[in-house]
């Protein structure tokens, strides 16, 4: 468990120093990614499948990058793309276009589909994060600023 | 240049950096706005779409102005954003002037937050990382580790010689395959789907399929779909680049099943 934690914001970060996020931010990105990672683990123990648990996961990730934008004062782009890494479907990627090459085409479509359900599940829980009025997040971020 | 030219100037160039480096539409068409505003002028329409920036002041006027700027689709680079987001919020609480905006906006443009020794390093640790989390053991994941400097240090190559970023996924994929699949055969007793998929990762198009939602939900349909269309091809073309080295290799193995 720790070391999925900790491997998770470890990748995380890397993604981070990919594009080019602030230095002062690498922390905060990684946390985001593992607890991302962590509320899709948690998920799939459940017995969900993994499209659902990808909603869940995107909606907290979502939401804590705008709760972080709004107090580091840094667009939330910073922290969703850097955070949303660990979600997306690099393994139906590969898969499909294996079960492609082997000719198992009832597979292929199987893990075709997959990917798509994932995808469209990271769609909805970003859309679904984004519902919530931003001058939410402001107040929150004056109250932040209040406390320090 | 009249003074509402050189305004219009300020403000489309702040947007082409911002969209260039992967921000939102919405954005992007904000901190143009805003700007003009600042700088007091009242009438004008900007219009962004994912490759370009369209924009007129005071059309009815002696000094009207408008240019249009084509952009394309760049490298991520995060820290432009913020410090961009940042120059435009000064500019709004109106503590530059022209002359300084242009100033910073040009530290901006050259600003980059790691060198190419860091995003090699990174690369790799990012595919080591996901080789991990994915079902990998630790000895699979230091296999990725190696196959994603490989990766970072051709991708960085490619875009010196300004290849397609088509044949840069596809390439790329198929060199983190072959690492692999060569490993695999040499009998190195790795995991090679896992070390695959740890290596294909960074390649894998997360930026555009979040910008894209972000630019749908945003009313931007036009641009959020040219996003998701890139996120689909850049998906297709790694599967090709996968596909096609792992027909390869089962041609050259005399048909065995791999994984």
């Amino acid at each position: 468990m720790i070391d999925q934690i900790l491997v998770s914001m470890a990748a995380t970060i890397a993604f981070a120093v990919l594009f080019h996020v602030p230095k002062s931010e690498y922390l905060l990105c990684g946390m985001n990614g593992a607890i991302g990672w962590m509320v899709y683990l948690f998920c799939t123990s459940k017995g969900t499948g993994g499209p659902v648990a990808s909603i869940w996961a995107t909606l907290a990730l979502t939401l804590i990058a705008r709760i972080l934008s709004a107090v580091r004062k840094m667009p939330s782009t910073v922290f969703l793309i850097t955070g949303i890494f660990t979600l997306v479907p690099g393994t139906g990627i590969y898969y499909t276009s294996y079960y492609l090459v082997m000719n198992d085409l009832e597979q292929c479509i199987a893990k075709g589909m997959e990917t798509f359900k994932i995808a469209g599940a990271i769609v909805l829980g970003i859309i679904f994060g984004l519902m919530l009025p931003q001058s939410w997040f402001n107040q929150l971020g004056k109250v932040w600023k209040r406390k320090v | 240049m009249s003074e509402s030219k050189e305004i219009l100037n300020l403000a489309i160039s702040v947007g082409e950096v911002l969209l260039k480096s992967g921000g939102e539409i919405y954005r992007v068409q904000e901190t143009v706005t805003r700007i003009l505003e600042a700088y007091g002028i009242q009438d004008y329409h900007v219009f962004v779409i994912t490759n370009g920036i369209f924009a007129t002041v005071s059309e009815q006027q002696e000094d009207a102005g408008s240019m249009v700027r084509y952009v394309p689709i760049g490298e991520v680079n995060l820290k432009r954003v913020a410090e961009v987001n940042q120059l435009s919020r000064e500019i709004c609480e109106k503590k530059c002037s022209i002359t300084e905006a242009h100033e910073q906006l040009e530290q901006c443009r050259n600003s980059a937050s790691a060198g190419n020794l860091a995003l090699v390093l990174a690369c790799g640790v990012g595919s080591a990382g996901f080789c991990y989390l994915l079902g990998g053991r630790i000895y699979d994941s230091m296999v990725s580790f190696f196959l994603g400097i490989l990766l970072e240090i051709f991708l960085l190559l490619a875009g010196k010689y300004h290849a397609s970023r088509f044949l840069m996924n596809i390439l790329g994929s198929a060199l983190v395959t072959a690492g692999s699949l060569t490993l695999y055969v040499a009998g190195a007793g790795i995991l090679s789907d896992k070390v695959i998929i740890g290596g294909i990762i960074p390649l894998v198009p997360g930026v555009a399929l979040t910008t894209g939602i972000r630019d749908l939900f945003g009313g931007d349909y036009l641009s959020g779909g040219i996003r998701l269309m890139d996120a689909l091809l850049t998906g297709m073309c790694i599967a090709i680049g996968v596909g096609a080295m792992i027909k390869i290799f089962q041609l050259l193995g005399g048909g065995t099943l791999l994984l």
